[in-house]
């Protein structure tokens, strides 16, 4: 199966190529934007990080969560201020930026300041979302959904080709395992390979116990490095982690997201890992034990 | 007597594009009552074919689940390079080898492998024994 290359990145932002044989990519920031001193400090933070490991990336954070398991939570700064922020980080550090987007109206907004488009992952088969996605043009990071098998995601890829965009990484970010609770196949990475798109590993989700805490969500965090070297190791292109400077202080997704002073360890660990498996390639040739997917 | 004169033609046989997942070309073969799917490109050039035996050897041999295996491509699970036949071939022949190889229907492809018509073994035979 010929592995596609996703380009991210329009304008004079640093592009960041996506797939095949290249560099693990980056795309992370705090779950939600906060204000616009937040996001800037953060984008900065992470560019540094990254810069000092040479890591291509992509700074995320959303301006509308719409999935908060309680009314009480917060629930953004809205499209209109969370798009002038995010061109704000993507403008002074030269940086692509995506959000994701709940409603099938906020997509074209949302593409025009964003290199790319996020599907949630709750909303990763509404066809009027993967319609409005294609629309944008951008390139689109679509979430396997917690209630989907990762060769299923092949039905939503189809729809984005059938609207017109073959632009596509999937990300896996955990499957419930009964009730709020998650756990990682780690096999869906090379089955949602098999469609030819770039795959995404979402660390931080994956470690959420959803509503484990009533109205909001828990998280497991020590288990991000371990899941981190797992999921690299089995040929992911981008490396999908929420981070935060003070993570208790979080608006969102407090339980699961990365404190930023560990976030140079597992990236720096994610990128050995993933150019010894590139190395064990150039050794061996590409996986042929047993070559077929029957 | 050519092959041109008895073969079904497009249209009248079950055929699919290469992005066509097996459930939908299983639906295809079901739907003519035929034990054969052609799988062709954009120009319509032949890929391969599945037949009702291919799939029952893929049912013994496939390991993962139903769900998995219907949403594969229906190329992947497909004979490629299959045994065909010309418009222009003399049918006797063409029907001898079919015998010889035990086939039901022969792909017909012009010379630049376009797929044109399917030989199917009964309306040949029947149309021989008409003399």
């Amino acid at each position: 199966m010929e592995q596609k290359i996703v380009t991210v990145g329009y304008g004079d932002v640093k592009q960041v190529q996506i797939g095949g044989t290249l560099p693990l990519a980056f795309v992370g920031g705090p779950c939600a934007i906060e204000n616009r001193d937040h996001a800037l400090f953060m984008a900065e933070s992470i560019a540094e990080i990254c810069e000092k490991l040479d890591i291509p990336w992509i700074y995320k954070s959303c301006y509308d969560k719409d999935c908060r398991s309680s009314p009480k939570s917060f629930h953004g700064v809205g499209i209109d201020e969370g798009l002038k922020i995010l061109s704000e980080v993507r403008e002074t550090f030269k940086v692509p930026v995506v959000s994701d987007f709940s409603d099938a109206s906020w997509a074209a907004a949302t593409g025009e300041v964003c290199d790319m488009v996020q599907v949630p992952a709750y909303l990763c088969r509404q066809t009027s979302i993967l319609r409005a996605a294609a629309a944008t043009e951008r390139p689109i990071l679509l979430k396997k959904g917690q209630f989907m098998s990762p060769w299923n995601m092949k039905n939503s890829c189809r729809k984005l080709e059938a609207f017109g965009n073959e632009q596509i990484i999937l990300a896996d970010r955990g499957t419930f395992m009964g009730y709020n609770m998650l756990v990682n196949d780690m096999t869906s990475f090379p089955i949602m390979r098999y469609t030819g798109y770039p795959v995404c590993y979402d660390a931080t989700h994956s470690i959420q116990l959803p509503t484990s805490m009533g109205n909001i969500s828990g998280g497991q965090r020590e288990f991000i490095p371990y899941l981190v070297r797992s999921a690299v190791a089995n040929g992911i292109n981008l490396l999908f982690m929420e981070t935060h400077d003070n993570p208790s202080k979080a608006l969102s997704d407090a339980n699961t997201v990365l404190d930023i002073k560990y976030l140079e360890n597992v990236l720096y660990q994610a990128k050995k890992v993933h150019e010894m498996r590139l190395e064990l390639f150039n050794e061996l040739g590409p996986d042929n034990v047993h070559p077929t997917i029957e | 007597m050519r092959v041109e004169e008895v073969m079904i033609s497009m249209g009248s046989f079950p055929v699919v594009t290469q992005k066509t997942i097996l459930k939908e070309a299983l639906t295809e073969m079901g739907e003519a009552n035929l034990g054969l799917v052609c799988i062709i490109n954009e120009k319509q050039e032949l890929l391969g074919l599945i037949t009702d035996g291919d799939l029952r050897r893929k049912l013994l041999k496939v390991q993962k689940p139903f769900s998995a295996f219907f949403i594969d491509d229906a190329l992947i699970h497909a004979k490629q390079n299959p045994i065909t036949c010309r418009p222009e071939d003399n049918l006797k022949e063409v029907v001898q080898l079919m015998g010889e190889k035990q086939i039901w229907d022969l792909p017909v492809l012009e010379k630049d492998n376009q797929l044109v018509g399917l030989l199917h073994l009964h309306p040949a035979v029947k149309k021989m024994l008409e003399g």
